[in-house]
């Protein structure tokens, strides 16, 4: 038999039972669409992991802190000013190594202007920033090492921020009030720099010289310090070198310095989407059997059903590989309308879950290609055995079936 | 054309076997139009079944224009089914899902003749039996008579040598059988070699010969008196 004699003659079978077709796949669908959203999940994700290494910087970038999850906060003297020097001195690993004093919730806003204050993340640092985070400036420069000691009242603005405050896009230059202490916008950063921060906070950011933070906020604290490692793999010999050298100039603190590398960071988010694909993944590989079952399922009644047209079939010449391949393809049409409903609901859901989540929705030709052949994958397993017993009947006792 | 020697079918085995065919030898010659007629059970269908290559025999002799077809594997007997013969059933054995064409077609499909050939000529056969103007309708909008007709266009469809016919007339009513005999008179015109189990003696007057059976084997020979 051709193929298209037995695609037509599929088609025309399955017409015969539109319903019975289109219920016996909707578990395929379901199972399909998790494979879909598995893929989707797991390709999105890995897709934002590389977009973050990109917009957050340098691979090898690591941060030091205090043991958050021991409920520590850093105090005045937990990192000095001077110990940033010392280690980027000492330390053969470490590149650059800026300190970080952030205020949240702090209310940015123009001169004379009767516009509402726009609260923001106020980021204290060094230009070494630049190297551990990926700010690519849109206008102007970033403040430099001279605006450091000198508690230069400068300011960079994000471009999210810079285009509230400044509407027509002429910042550059201008004065805005950092909780009423005036600074000079001198750079606007590109607009977004990350979207996995953008999505889970709503903050826009400032960066200002660490100096002139300090001073607006009336503090001496750093909260920690972010670093660049020579290499890639330099960074663990970095974070050990940096923890020693604080360790050893603040015997006193009660505190833990703790180090964690970009690398980690990424790592435990890519746990997590590892966690959801496993989830889903075995939803999709219940769904696909459970629904394989029920495909089996009618095409057993069908087998059944049509034993007299077997029979008639094969009284005309067909051969019993011809009656196989007949049931095995009507196994797969049913399995293949499921994985194209399959395809839409997952498109759908990936579609909603990148919206949401700010995810690139990632269906590709190859996505879908592999949903459909896992549907017929799904078709040739569980239509074997109703088609293998088809192929067995006897002609004259198909024949004499009632 | 058709040589039987010591055919024998038996069902089952043990206390539960059944001798449906008893050392049957015969011969039916080219051309020959024969009737089988017996009381039910009598082995008429199995023995129709077997010369069909739809079953095969337990014991005996089988030769197809000289051929041993007992020695033929499946699809060698899937082939012949296809080439040899054309059936025809009591109960027409049609396809409801698919119109009439496609089921006048069907043996040409599975002979893989391309669709354009198919086409023209099961329109040809279906305007031969009188049903050219319903090509698209499927056979549950059809009368009895109406797809008995289907059912002969597509037996014809190979070029038969042979038609098989179990009760061809069996759920038809007398005006419309002699129709279904008119069209298998004008098959025998043209040479086709013709075996017809029939329980109805009306019926069986239209073969030449009428072999009667009883417990699986022929008791008694006739030449028919048309
Ligand atoms: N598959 C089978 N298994 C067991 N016995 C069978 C089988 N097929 C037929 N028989 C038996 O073989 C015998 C002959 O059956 P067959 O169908 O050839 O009779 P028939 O002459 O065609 O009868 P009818 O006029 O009722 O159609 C019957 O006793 C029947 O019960
Ligand atoms: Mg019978």
């Amino acid at each position: 038999m051709k193929a298209a004699d037995l695609i037509r003659l599929t088609g025309e079978n399955l017409l015969a039972h539109r319903l019975r077709a289109i219920l016996t796949t909707l578990g395929i669908a379901i199972g399909i669409a998790a494979v879909i959203a598995v893929v989707a999940i797991g390709q999105g994700g890995e897709a934002v992991l590389l977009s973050e290494i990109e917009k957050l910087g340098s691979s090898r970038s690591f941060n030091i802190s205090v043991d958050w999850m021991r409920g520590e906060a850093p105090t005045v003297d937990t990192f000095k000013l001077e110990d940033v020097a010392i280690i980027k001195e000492l330390s053969p690993a470490v590149d650059k190594l800026a300190p970080v004093t952030s205020g949240m919730m702090i209310a940015i806003r123009r001169p004379q202007s009767q516009a509402k204050p726009v609260l923001s993340q106020l980021i204290g640092t060094t230009p070494d920033l630049t190297a551990v985070m990926n700010l690519p400036l849109a206008s102007g420069r970033f403040f430099s090492q001279a605006d450091v000691a000198a508690h230069s009242r400068v300011v960079v603005l994000d471009g999210a921020l810079a285009e509230m405050l400044f509407p027509k896009g002429d910042a550059l230059g201008k004065k805005v009030f950092i909780q009423d202490v005036p600074a000079t916008v001198i750079g606007v950063t590109e607009k977004q720099t990350s979207q996995l921060l953008g999505a889970m906070s709503m903050n826009r950011y400032a960066f200002a010289p660490i100096t002139f933070v300090q001073e607006l906020l009336n503090t001496r604290v750093i909260h920690e310090l972010d670093g660049v490692a020579v290499t890639d793999e330099a960074v663990p010999q970095a974070i050990a070198d940096c923890i020693k050298i604080l360790e050893k100039r603040h015997p006193g603190t009660s505190v833990h310095y703790t180090g964690m590398s970009m690398k980690e960071g990424l790592a435990l988010i890519e746990k997590a989407t590892g966690v959801m694909t496993l989830i889903i993944g075995a939803v999709a590989a219940i769904a696909l059997l459970v629904g394989g079952v029920g495909v089996m399922n009618i095409m057993l009644v069908a087998v059944t059903e049509r034993t007299r047209e077997i029979g008639l079939l094969m009284a005309v010449g067909a051969r019993r590989r011809d009656i196989l391949q007949q049931f095995l393809a009507e196994a797969v049409a049913l399995c293949l309308v499921g994985g194209f409903f399959g395809v839409l609901l997952g498109a759908g859901g990936a579609w909603a879950i990148a919206h949401f989540a700010k995810w690139p929705p990632l269906i590709s030709v190859w996505t879908v290609l592999l949903a459909f052949g896992f549907a017929s994958f799904v078709g040739l397993v569980f239509g074997l055995y109703p088609a293998s017993r088809a192929a067995s009947f006897s002609p004259a006792e198909a024949l004499r079936y009632h | 054309m058709i040589r039987v020697e010591g055919l024998t079918k038996i069902y089952g085995h043990g206390p539960a076997a059944v001798t449906a065919l008893n050392n049957v030898s015969l011969e039916i010659k080219t051309g020959e139009f024969v009737a089988v007629m017996g009381p039910s059970g009598s082995g008429k269908s199995t023995f129709l079944n077997v010369l069909g290559c739809l079953e095969r025999a337990t014991a005996g002799r089988y030769y197809l224009n000289e051929r041993e077809v007992s020695a033929l594997d499946e699809d060698e007997l899937a082939g012949l089914r296809n080439q040899q013969f054309g059936f025809v059933f009591q109960t027409f054995n049609l396809l409801p899902r698919h119109n009439i064409l496609r089921n006048v077609e069907l043996p040409l499909i599975y002979a893989g003749t391309p669709g354009k050939e198919r086409r023209e000529r099961a329109t040809a056969l279906l305007a031969r039996v009188g049903l050219g103007h319903r090509l698209k309708h499927k056979p549950p909008a059809l009368s009895g008579g109406e797809q008995q007709r289907v059912a002969i266009a597509r037996a014809l469809i190979n070029n038969p040598a042979v038609i098989l016919a179990d009760e061809p007339t069996g759920n038809l009513d007398s005006k419309t059988s002699y129709e279904i005999m008119g069209l298998f008179l004008e098959l025998h015109a043209e040479g086709r070699t013709i075996v017809m189990v029939t329980h109805e003696p009306d019926i069986a007057r239209y073969a030449e010969r009428v072999l009667h059976f009883l417990d699986g084997a022929v008791v008694r020979e006739e030449v028919s008196s048309a």
